[in-house]
């Protein structure tokens, strides 16, 4: 790279914190609580734990290759054409989740929110920012996460406190009384949208970081971190909302949030915890555009990345308009096609080039 | 270079000068407080109970006019006949401040889903309201009828609701958070309170009754509505609701009538009860253990007892521990065999304690439920007698 940006460890696992929430905090709950009722907290919770296997995984094949990022990686095991190929289809990877997103966040406003704001309003600002914080460079990004890091974490514990006169110890039991196939499933889902995405942090990890072996803890903790605070979100919605509602409902944080009344008086106040996912959605987001945005001037050997960014941000505002024509369509992308989608690139591709960096002793 | 990023960003800040896309000013919003759904021939009619913020603002001097207005409309659905009222109020209906839904007894009796379905899935309800059954009457003569004391209609059935419920034990406050939560348990029975018009319909809609001291028109609370699948089933007496509520834990206080050993009356306030639930599935066939604790005072006495002996405050929490016990009996007689209702969520209880072996029985449930043979334990502890000892007025002849 031209302009090599360097960022701090405490930076990266503020970053990886936040990602990891990102989209999960609002749509996990929902289908976990379909598919493993009570036991969701459990599903999540080794969920977590077994997310570690996949983060150790990262790191070695991270390691393997320390100056370079996971396009170039892909690149140099694969060789060239079939490397270029394999990349490009991970661009597009990457590329289509930044504008699902994008569809998702305006989908979200309009449904609970202004449904009679069209979804391209709140797509195209939504958009501005992320374009904004491609030209300002991940140095800048990732200091605009530590700045939102205290704001997401004031929300949370304000959020959790605010929430506790609800709960309902009753809504958990029985515990483990799921079936195992669909206790596996869940977990599956839960990994799907939590950890199978961090392979992007590739682009970032190792090489952008200032010192390597204590961005690797930070990597652990900022997934344990934000693993922690999904099961307590999800155990939460349990025990306030009990199992079938928080199945039902499309966003049951949100609906949890709603729930919030402190003696009538301290109410109505979900719109500011709504902030919350905002921060982590645009985390998000932006880490999957700038992994779509650097991979793209890496396989073409571009030098500068910038005068993609404009491009393919109209692309990216336009594919988010046709990428789930309703939000059942969505759902159903999120439930079925999403897993295996990930899995291919999230676990089967990495196993795959530490083999074969290995048979080809690189 | 620099001056035409300084146009762009001024042409961009164009966009927000439009403000917000869907804003509504708060003198184009009729705020409404109280829906009623009703079943009209084939048709549903809703009538909504709006807020006139001029009248009730306590600045101004009031015009005379009503504090609130209601306006009904019919529709193939629910929703179409909500957009009707449009029709007939001069703005559009805006639900985040509903506090109840009162549902007509006929529209109660056939299938009232399709309401629960949509109050829970448009947006701008919150479900934090209370939903009230009619009792054999329209929710809209329910709706229509002005109150003394608070001006909004409304707000005198929720506070009547929460304030019975808290101090007599009768009522059930239901929100659609606890229906969507309660509803589909096991076989998607619950409770909901009823409330009735007594009185003079035609004068209750007018002014008139709230310038007169004795209303003329008056809303009062029964027993509760059995709600088995959409349906309502049956009523409860009064006795057998307050049953109910002892059953699940959500008496805080109310009044008991004992027989004194040597005749008269005496009456104990409850002012702590706690219930707890224990189920138990032995060879396929569920039992149900209920413990019920509570805590009184003996509140008014008309009879001949010197409470200042250990006998005779055992006496007392004999006679209200058989008072309480005979109230849950029977509303247990009501739930299972009248209405064969699982009401209080003896499913739930069994699922959870027993998951196991609950999933063999799960599917037979409706027909087991008749059946279950319940156990009720109830401990009573008469902790005071008021700020008095015996009472003076009633002296043993000795």
């Amino acid at each position: 790279m031209s302009n090599k940006q360097i960022i701090s460890t405490r930076q990266f696992t503020i970053v990886t914190f936040l990602y990891s929430i990102g989209t999960s905090i609002l749509i996990i709950p929902s289908y976990l609580a379909e598919l493993s009722k009570q036991d969701s907290w459990i599903a999540a919770t080794v969920g977590v734990l077994l997310s570690i296997l996949l983060l150790m995984l990262y790191i070695t094949l991270a390691n393997t290759f320390p100056k370079r990022t996971f396009i170039e990686i892909i690149e140099k095991v694969f060789g060239k054409w079939l490397g270029k190929f394999i990349a490009i289809l991970f661009i597009i990877f990457a590329f289509m989740n930044s504008s699902e997103l994008l569809y998702f966040i305006g989908s979200f406003m309009q449904i609970e929110i202004m449904p009679e704001t069209p979804n391209t309003a709140f797509v195209l600002l939504f958009a501005l920012i992320i374009i904004m914080g491609s030209y300002l460079g991940l140095e800048t990004f990732a200091r605009s996460a530590e700045l939102f890091f205290p704001m997401f974490m004031f929300l949370f514990i304000f959020f959790i406190i605010f929430i506790t006169p609800d709960i309902k110890f009753e809504n958990i039991l029985p515990i483990l009384d799921t079936a195992p196939r669909k206790f596996i499933a869940s977990v599956l889902y839960f990994m799907s949208i939590f950890s199978f995405p961090s392979i992007m942090l590739l682009m970032i990890f190792p090489h952008t970081i200032n010192k390597n072996k204590s961005a690797q803890k930070g990597f652990y903790l900022g997934i344990l971190l934000g693993g922690f605070v999904l099961i307590l979100l999800i155990a939460l919605c349990i025990l306030a909302l009990g199992v079938i509602n928080t199945a039902s409902q499309n966003y049951p944080t949100y609906v949890l949030a709603q729930r919030i009344s402190i003696g009538n008086f301290f109410q109505r106040i979900e719109v500011i915890i709504t902030f919350m996912w905002i921060i982590t959605i645009y985390i998000r987001t932006f880490v999957y555009f700038y992994t779509a945005l650097v991979g793209l001037q890496q396989i073409f050997h571009i030098k500068n990345e910038k005068p993609l960014i404009l491009p393919l941000s109209f692309l990216l505002i336009g594919v988010s308009q046709i990428i789930h024509p309703n939000i059942t369509h969505s759902s159903i992308y999120n439930t079925g096609v999403w897993i295996p989608y990930s899995a291919t690139f999230s676990v089967i591709l990495p196993i795959f080039l530490l083999l074969i960096a290995k048979i080809r002793r690189l | 270079m620099r001056k035409e990023a300084t146009l762009l960003l001024l042409t961009v800040l164009c966009l927000l000068l439009s403000g917000c896309w869907s804003k509504r000013e708060l003198n184009e919003i009729a705020i409404v407080v109280a829906l009623g759904i009703d079943q009209l021939d084939d048709e549903y009619e809703v009538t909504v109970q709006i807020v006139n913020p001029g009248e009730i603002s306590s600045k101004q001097p009031t015009s005379g006019r009503s504090p609130v207005a209601t306006y009904s409309a019919t529709g193939a659905t629910l929703y179409e006949a909500i957009r009707k009222v449009t029709l007939l109020s001069p703005r559009k209906s805006y639900f985040s401040h509903l506090q109840v839904v009162v549902l007509g007894s006929e529209f109660a009796a056939t299938d009232i889903n399709p309401a629960f379905d949509f109050l829970s899935r448009d947006h701008e309800f919150r479900n934090d309201f209370n939903i009230v059954v009619a009792y054999e009457t329209t929710a809209k003569d329910i709706i229509s009828v002005l109150t003394p004391i608070e001006k909004i209609p409304a707000h005198k059935i929720t506070n009547s609701l929460e304030i019975s419920e808290k101090a007599w034990g009768s009522t059930v406050s239901v929100t659609m958070d606890d229906v969507i939560t309660l509803q589909y348990g096991k076989d998607s029975s619950l409770a909901l309170s009823t409330i009735e018009l007594i009185g003079n319909k035609k004068i209750g809609k007018s002014q008139e009754n709230v310038n007169q001291i004795v209303v003329s028109a008056v809303l009062k609370y029964r027993g509760l509505a059995i709600i088995k699948q959409g349906k309502l089933v049956g009523i409860l007496t009064e006795e057998e609701s307050m049953g109910y509520n002892f059953l699940t834990d959500n008496i805080k206080s109310t009044i008991e009538k004992i027989t004194c050993p040597n005749g008269g009356d005496l009456a104990t306030e409850i002012t702590n009860t706690k219930t707890s639930l224990k189920g138990k599935i032995v060879d396929d066939t569920p039992k149900i253990y209920i413990e019920v604790n509570v805590e009184q005072n003996v509140g008014e006495v008309n009879c001949v007892i010197d409470l200042v002996t250990e006998q005779a405050i055992k006496k007392i929490n004999e006679e209200t521990s058989n008072v309480i016990k005979q109230k849950i009996e029977k509303t247990l007689h009501a739930l299972q065999k009248n209405y064969e209702a699982d009401a209080v969520h003896f499913s739930n209880i069994l699922h959870q304690q027993e998951p196991k072996k609950w999933r063999k029985i799960e599917h037979q449930w409706a027909t087991l439920f008749p059946d279950v043979e319940v156990i009720v334990d109830v401990r009573v502890q008469t902790k005071n007698s008021g700020t008095i000892k015996n009472s003076t007025f009633f002296l043993s002849k000795e």
